[in-house]
């Protein structure tokens, strides 16, 4: 089995700032890190190869530092990584964001699963995972909380709703996001990360996955990003409520109804 | 589709609402998505249509048009009974290419954000995520979306200018439905469900409906959370019952945590989660900044304090002065009353 | 520990590199050159454990990957609550090889990515989670007199909660404590001292000009008044606790080592 695990490397969002001048994100100086989420999808991943043996390849989209992000993940027993990263790719949305990975899904063949977190903490759309089924024309799972069963040819997957879950089968080839309820990520030992850094990682370019320019990056982006500025203030009247318990509770819950929040 | 000249958008359309439909019935998400765009087609002088795909959605046309439809577009089959993906995914992109909608928005639930992005790669269309704003541009007529990302701390407003529909999936709660209108009447059409589209990729198993126990916290939309002030395992019981008054998760300090009252998953803050529920209840918790940067952006903040000038009661919506033993049960009572 | 204090060794923190350092090669040679120093010194290293749920690798693993010396009995693992079980008994099966027997036993600090032990992990009963208290008996049972057991008072939360808790630590098998940061004379220190007079009880110098991070480390508001100078505080500490040990956090290895041998008289 073939698995492909997408990793995202974002910047720790707590620290997310909007410069108060320019009105743009504060990128300069902020960590970056893998995706929280991905490291699920890669430990299904890896649990999957332990349990019937599977290639995992990591793949990332992203700036050559990007690099960083595969490294971890195979010092917890990704086989390989492949970096996507080319200038043709910048300011790709979710549309070009997802036709990009899915080429390179296309160039690594005979790729069974491709995992992906349920969304990145910066972009926060969760589109991109079903984007790549789409355009691969793959089956989807999202939200997937458990994949109880899988063997050769299908796999069962457990899928998060609001009121509840569902359990599917689903035949591969497939792809799957994954939420933090599926496992417990292993951390990295300083042996792994160690031998890790000594790893061969290839750099794709558009070109080398075949990508249509007029598909990837600004220009092949149907959305765009007119404005960033900071949530609403925080209203800052408090409104006070003291007195006997019952009428506490009373004038609270009536406030919490006439704003339709119960 | 690539619509970069006025006549190319000119085929496109009317709004389309895509109704959440859970078990053959569609949700109140619906309505309230009805509500903002009914102002949507409005300024755009256009119709509100508002699709159905399940088994036996026929029976909510009346509903549908009662909360400001005009055209109920409905594919009713028992073949979609069960949330099948791929295979309304797979209807919708067809009924986008006859009926050329303008503008398509949905509830970004795990169903929507399921469905669309397929939708939209497919009909090669932007699709917006989780917006909590939308407006139509005076000048272009385009649709301006609005929504939070990185975690909340940051508003971006979008625009598909040059494609068509313009997509978007719209955060449950944020928008306000019409009061529901009876004598409201509208347009019906029915479509079916092509040989081929659904079934190809999955079969659902079982399904499985829990509506009092939301899963996890950082979905939560309703949280009760306690800190030292609930003094004991035995506090967080009566926590819990509250929370599942309303349907909502239990928070905690990690006060609460390391004293062993609750397990570390709830622990909300800076070495905890961070949550963003429409409404975060604070119980005993007085609010230090490593819990206040784990919550701050809910949308309201309800504090329950016997001390009323902690920093949790300056941060909060509602700031109620007391012993939590008296108001939760006080609350529970009222919240049976009615 | 006792010993520790009688022969003015002091108690030097050292922060593992992170998991998501950029340059790993660099952190580990600055970690061993710390190490060696402290060694050097006669002092004891005590390594933190994913200090503020920062994913850091473990002292234990450092230690052996890096082939670093642990002096005798001048080696101290910080173990918190944010590990598998598989994890635990690794770390404590390394620093049992590594001759390592003080370990500062805390509840520690989480993160998402953190596993947290459960209590049938530990094998405890009645309770809702592992706090430091379960952590030492299970440590208790799985190495039997072994490891030489601290924990953490933290004079900065309520009283009475902190009091009632080093209670069951102690119960637990608690041989020594070490404090949060203490900036002079602190009333719930000495009523500490005064509660267990036989315990060894290290205080914390905090080493760092900037007060604020010690806000953040503690948890709670410390008020900011006159410029602070940490190795004043240092010798004032002494002054008053002259019968306790001294843990130095965030000490500055290029500027301040070479100062505080002078200040422990
Ligand atoms: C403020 C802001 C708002 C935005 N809003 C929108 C919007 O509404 N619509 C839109 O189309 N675009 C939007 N974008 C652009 C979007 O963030 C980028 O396209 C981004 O590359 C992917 O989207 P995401 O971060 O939301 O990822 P998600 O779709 O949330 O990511 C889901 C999963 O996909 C995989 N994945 C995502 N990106 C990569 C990658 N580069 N490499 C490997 N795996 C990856 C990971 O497994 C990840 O867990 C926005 C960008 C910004 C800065
Ligand atoms: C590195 C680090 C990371 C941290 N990470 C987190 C984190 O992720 N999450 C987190 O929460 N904390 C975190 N903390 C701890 C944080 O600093 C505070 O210590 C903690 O949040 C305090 O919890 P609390 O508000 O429940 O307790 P307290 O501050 O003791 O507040 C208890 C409140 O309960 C009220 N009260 C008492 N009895 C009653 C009653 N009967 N009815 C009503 N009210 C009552 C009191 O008036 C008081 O306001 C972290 C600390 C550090 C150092």
């Amino acid at each position: 089995m073939k698995i492909v695990v997408c990793i995202k490397q974002v910047p720790a969002t707590s620290d997310a700032k909007i410069d108060p001048e320019t009105k743009r994100i504060v990128r300069e100086g902020i960590k970056a890190v893998t995706n929280p989420f991905d490291a699920y999808a890669l430990e299904e991943a890896v649990r999957i190869k332990e349990r019937l043996g599977a290639e995992v390849i990591a793949l990332t989209m992203g700036p050559p530092r990007a690099d960083m992000v595969l490294r971890e993940a195979i010092a917890v027993g990704a086989d390989r990584g492949i970096l996507l990263s080319d200038r043709a790719f910048g300011g790709s949305d979710t549309w070009a964001t997802s036709y990009a990975l899915s080429k390179a899904v296309e160039r690594i063949g005979g790729v069974d699963l491709v995992l992906c977190g349920k969304q990145a903490i910066d972009g926060d759309t969760a589109q991109v995972g079903p984007g790549i089924a789409a355009q691969l024309g793959w089956a989807q799972a999202t939200y997937v909380m458990a994949m109880p069963q899988v063997d050769e040819g299908s796999f069962t997957a457990k899928r998060m709703h609001e009121d509840g879950w569902d359990l599917c089968r689903i035949a591969f080839p497939a792809v799957v996001t994954v939420v933090k309820d599926l496992n417990q990520p292993r951390i990295p030992t300083l042996k792994g990360r160690l031998a890790a850094q000594k790893v061969e990682i290839p750099t794709w370019t558009a070109a080398d996955v075949g990508a249509d320019l007029s598909k990837i990056g600004l220009d092949g982006s149907p959305t765009r990003v007119v404005k960033t500025e900071p949530p609403p203030a925080r209203n800052k009247e408090t409104l006070r409520i003291e007195g006997s318990a019952a009428d506490c509770a009373a004038a609270l819950v009536r406030e919490l109804r006439q704003k339709s929040l119960v | 589709m690539l619509a970069n000249t006025p006549a190319l958008r000119a085929e496109y359309r009317n709004v389309w609402v895509v109704a959440e439909v859970s078990g053959g019935k569609v949700q109140k998400v619906t309505w309230e998505l009805l509500g903002a765009a009914r102002r949507l087609a409005d300024a755009r002088s256009c119709e509100l249509w508002c699709v159905a795909l399940g088994d036996g959605v026929s029976k909510e046309t009346a509903a549908i048009h009662g909360y400001g439809a005009d055209v109920a577009l409905i594919v009713d089959d028992s073949r979609l009974a069960r949330f099948d993906d791929e295979a309304e995914a797979a209807a919708l992109v067809r009924l986008i290419g006859k009926y050329r909608p303008e503008i398509l928005v949905c509830a970004a639930t795990t169903r929507g954000r399921a469905l669309i992005p397929r939708v939209a790669v497919t009909s090669n269309s932007g699709l917006t995520a989780d917006c909590t704003g939308l407006a139509i541009d005076p000048e272009s007529g385009d649709l301006l979306q609005t929504r939070p990302a990185f975690g909340g701390n940051i508003m971006a407003t979008i625009r598909s200018a040059n494609h068509r529909p313009q997509m978007a999936t719209v955060r449950p709660r944020v928008m306000n439905a019409l009061d529901f209108d009876p004598a409201r009447k509208g347009q019906s059409i029915s479509e079916g469900l092509l040989e081929g589209e659904s079934g190809a990729f999955k079969t659902v198993l079982e399904v499985f409906h829990d509506e009092e126990n939301p899963v996890n916290l950082s979905d939560a939309r309703f949280i009760v959370a306690g800190g030292r002030g609930v003094k004991g395992a035995e506090g967080f019981k009566l926590l819990r019952k509250l929370a599942d008054a309303v349907g909502g998760a239990v928070g905690a300090s990690r006060a609460a945590v390391d004293s062993g009252w609750v397990p570390y998953n709830h622990q909300v803050g800076q070495t905890g989660q961070t949550v963003q529920a429409t409404v975060y209840v604070a119980c005993g918790i007085s609010g230090q900044i490593q819990h206040l940067v784990g919550m701050q952006s809910c949308d309201y903040i309800v504090a329950i304090d016997k001390n009323p000038d902690t920093p949790m009661m300056r941060l909060a919506d509602a700031a109620v002065v007391g012993d939590l033993y008296e108001i939760i049960p006080a609350m529970l009572a009222e919240l049976a009353r009615t | 520990m006792r010993h520790h204090i009688e022969n003015r060794i002091y108690h030097v923190e050292i922060l593992p590199p992170k998991q998501e350092t950029e340059k790993l090669e660099a952190d580990l040679e600055a970690f061993a050159v710390k190490f060696n120093r402290v060694m050097a010194s006669g002092y004891c290293a005590c390594i933190t454990d994913n200090a503020m749920g920062n994913l850091a690798f473990q002292g234990s693993e450092m230690i052996e990957e890096l082939s670093l010396v642990p002096g005798d009995d001048l080696v101290m693992i910080h173990l918190n609550t944010f590990h598998t079980k598989e994890n635990l008994d690794g770390i404590l099966d390394s620093c049992a090889r590594l001759g390592i027997r003080n370990l500062l036993v805390i509840s520690g600090d989480g993160s998402d990515r953190l596993p947290r032990l459960s209590p049938s992990d530990v094998g405890a009963q009645g309770v809702e989670a592992v706090t430091s208290v379960e952590l030492l008996r299970y440590i208790e049972r799985a190495h039997p007199g072994f490891f030489n057991l601290g924990v953490a008072f933290n004079p900065y939360e309520p009283e009475e909660h902190e009091a009632q808790k080093m209670e069951r630590k102690m119960a637990a098998g608690a041989r020594f404590i070490i404090t949060q940061p203490v900036i002079g004379l602190h009333p719930m220190v000495e009523k500490l001292l005064a509660k267990y007079p036989q315990v060894p009880v290290i205080v914390e110098a905090w080493m760092s000009k900037k007060l604020d991070l010690l806000s953040e480390a503690v948890g709670y508001e410390i008020p900011e008044g006159t410029p602070y100078d940490p190795i004043e505080n240092l010798k004032s500490l002494h002054a008053i606790y002259p019968k306790c040990g001294v843990y130095l956090s965030l000490l500055g290895f290029k500027t301040q080592y070479d100062l505080v041998k002078d200040c422990w008289k």
